[in-house]
């Protein structure tokens, strides 16, 4: 199964030789799991000051400065794997080292048809290209959703995947998926050397994260300009966070 | 004969269902990992027995037959669901490939299904509000209305709940394995919570319908003995004994309307022997292991007033001990409130009273009514009425349940 583990913690929480310390035990946690074949992708963001949100209403597009919601922690980065079992999922979720500080959340992935196939993540920064990755943290009411029927529902599903097709032609896709409801999130702490498992996500919220895209961009304005594409922004919002590139990290050593 | 053969049938197949039922389901629910499936098809195998059992009589292993009929059925099932297509033909590989080596596996494996079934309903992921109401629908077959009226709940909002966890375990991806050696500590320590929990609801809610409630209590029993049964663990063995020697008093701990009759009070030969004599065994057991925690220690508590003529007459000395072992085990107020009465009882009230104080001065349990309710009581015996009165009424004003205010009450009157 294809879990997102999205890793909350205070921006602040880390003086940088912890910071560096932390990326050190993450990278090993992901080699690890890329040598068993769990890994699809992982990266931290950057700070939640770089971000912007989309919404559209009535065609128009509202773009605001700033993470979708102000809260004192927030999204710092994200892994998206591919194990057995949940059981699994908690297991590598406690070792990383933003669960002492923070809280990480899994979430299952949707599994919807007609995705483009995702690029693996060192394929698409080999690229000789200078675009940079963004990811698209999809805000929805799930309680507007059901209201609003399956039909419309399923229509706008199937405009995201029409969206995510358009990027894969000009290479500008990586991954997309929907999530399943937040109902079927688990959060997961470590504290005092206590593994914490609580059912239900980061924090509890009326909108909250229904999906994600990674893509390529230009540059924030040009990534923006794609998430407003999101079906999803015409009811909910859409955050658009730069993923941090770990690669120039490791070449300034 | 004299009565029709079908109606021994009938017989035959209801006692298969009475003892295999459970077993049947949590073995069909790791085979098609899917509760509402399992569940129809469990109860269309035990369908077709009645006929098929009437022609060929009741097969040497009727659990096997069941697990085997029930696995085509949920087949016949999903062909009738029109969902033979997509995911479907996936369960369907997987019904049959381990149909072959399942028929071989030992009954003990078969066993551990319900085991991964307890566990499984009892997962940290899922709610705990949840996981309640799952274990005894999955678990013990309650069905949701008897679930429902227990909890004093709405059926749809118990439906709902049981919704929401099978949900979860599906789409969530929670297994049905029983947890590795790491895990396993901290997810037994959650489903022993959960039987703890079935149990105190039918016995210390004093609200609601009487017999159900008790039959809650009876069930987590059930619970208690299935598990230990699957288990050898200390703790398991602890909890029963725990939860048997709690039982062992209900008849004694309340007059018959309602009010309630503190321990020191109670007729002591409305103690239910039997209870006390399983109970007593079961905790020699889980101490002799030296491997007991807090269960054990709580039964091993239980088990010294059990044994006691009167309450003044109890050793005393032995039950402060077991409280300061508890309380390395688990440092909490509550435990150390307890602590407290008991020391009041070896040492006399002062000794108790100036304990409650430096808990309340704390700042912790100010919010507790047993906290001043034990307080007044010192206070009481003390001769300080003042302080008394005070006690017992801030305790009326934080207690909840209708018994425990009219037991503090009639307390505060007496004084």
């Amino acid at each position: 199964m294809k879990y997102m583990l999205l890793i909350y913690s205070p921006e602040n929480a880390w003086i940088p030789e912890e910071w560096k310390q932390c990326v050190e035990v993450s990278m090993q946690i992901c080699e690890e799991m890329a040598a068993k074949g769990q890994l699809i992708s992982a990266a931290p963001l950057h700070p939640v000051a770089t971000a912007s949100t989309v919404r559209v209403r009535e065609g128009k597009r509202f773009i605001t400065a700033g993470p979708f919601a102000e809260t004192t922690e927030q999204l710092g980065g994200y892994y998206l794997i591919d194990v057995e079992n949940l059981d699994e999922a908690i297991s590598i979720s406690s070792r990383l080292p933003p669960a002492l500080k923070g809280t990480v959340e899994i979430r299952p992935l949707f599994k919807l048809d007609g995705l483009p196939a995702e690029k693996h993540t060192a394929e698409s920064s080999n690229t000789e290209t200078s675009l940079k990755k963004f990811m698209f943290l999809c805000y929805d009411d799930e309680e507007a959703w059901r209201n609003a029927g399956e039909q419309a529902h399923h229509a706008a599903m199937h405009e995201a995947v029409a969206l995510t097709r358009r990027l894969d032609a000009v290479s500008q896709y990586i991954s997309a998926s929907p999530l399943h409801p937040v109902a079927t999130a688990t959060s997961i702490r470590v504290r005092n050397g206590q593994r914490i498992v609580t059912d239900g996500p980061f924090a509890e919220t009326s909108e909250v994260m229904g999906g994600y895209y990674l893509i390529l961009a230009k540059d924030q304005s040009d990534a923006v300009e794609i998430a407003a594409e999101h079906s999803g922004a015409r009811a909910g919002a859409v955050e658009v966070r730069q993923i941090f590139d770990l690669t120039s990290l490791q070449q300034n050593e | 004969m004299s009565v029709p053969n079908d109606q021994i049938i009938r017989q035959n197949v209801d006692e298969v269902y009475r003892s295999e039922s459970r077993r049947v389901f949590a073995t069909l629910v790791r085979l098609l990992r899917d509760f509402d499936l399992a569940e129809e098809a469990m109860h269309e195998a035990f369908t077709l027995a009645v006929t098929q059992w009437a022609e060929t009589g009741v097969p040497e292993n009727p659990r096997a037959w069941l697990i085997s009929t029930g696995r085509f059925k949920a087949i016949d099932v999903l062909r009738r669901r029109g969902r033979l297509d997509g995911l479907a033909p996936d369960v369907v590989r997987r019904i049959e490939a381990v149909a072959a080596s399942n028929d071989e596996r030992a009954s003990h494996d078969i066993e551990d299904d319900q085991l991964r079934l307890i566990f499984t309903c009892c997962h940290p992921a899922i709610d705990p509000m949840v996981q309640v109401p799952l274990t005894l629908r999955e678990v013990c077959g309650l069905s949701t209305d008897e679930v429902a009226r227990a909890f004093l709940t709405a059926p749809v909002t118990m439906a709902q709940r049981i919704v929401r966890g099978k949900a979860k375990i599906r789409d969530a991806g929670i297994p049905f394995v029983i947890p590795t050696t790491s895990d396993f500590p901290q997810r037994l320590e959650s489903v022993l919570a959960v039987i703890y929990l079935v149990f105190n609801e039918g016995y210390s809610a004093s609200s609601g319908d009487v017999v159900t409630r008790a039959d809650l209590s009876g069930e987590a029993i059930r619970l208690g003995r299935l598990l230990l049964e699957l288990l050898h663990d200390p703790e398991v063995i602890g909890l029963l004994a725990l939860m048997l020697l709690q039982e062992s008093r209900r008849n004694a701990r309340a007059t018959d309307d309602g009010d309630i009759i503190l321990l020191e009070d109670q007729d002591r030969s409305l103690w239910n022997a039997s209870l006390i004599k399983e109970g007593l065994s079961l905790v020699e057991r889980s101490l002799s292991t030296r491997r007991f925690g807090v269960y054990s220690v709580q039964a091993a508590i239980a088990a010294v007033h059990a044994t006691a003529p009167t309450a003044e007459r109890t050793d005393w000395p032995q039950i402060v001990a077991l409280y300061d072992a508890l309380l390395s085990l688990n440092p909490s107020p509550v435990v150390e409130l307890n602590r407290a009465v008991a020391m009041a009882m070896r040492d006399g009230p002062e000794a108790g009273l100036v304990m409650i104080d430096s808990i309340l001065a704390r700042g912790d349990l100010l919010d507790y009514h047993l906290s001043h309710a034990a307080r007044g009581e010192l206070c009481r015996r003390l001769g300080r009425v003042a302080d008394a009165r005070e006690a017992f009424n801030q305790a009326i004003s934080l207690a909840r349940q209708e018994p425990e205010r009219r037991f503090l009450t009639r307390r505060l009157s007496e004084l």
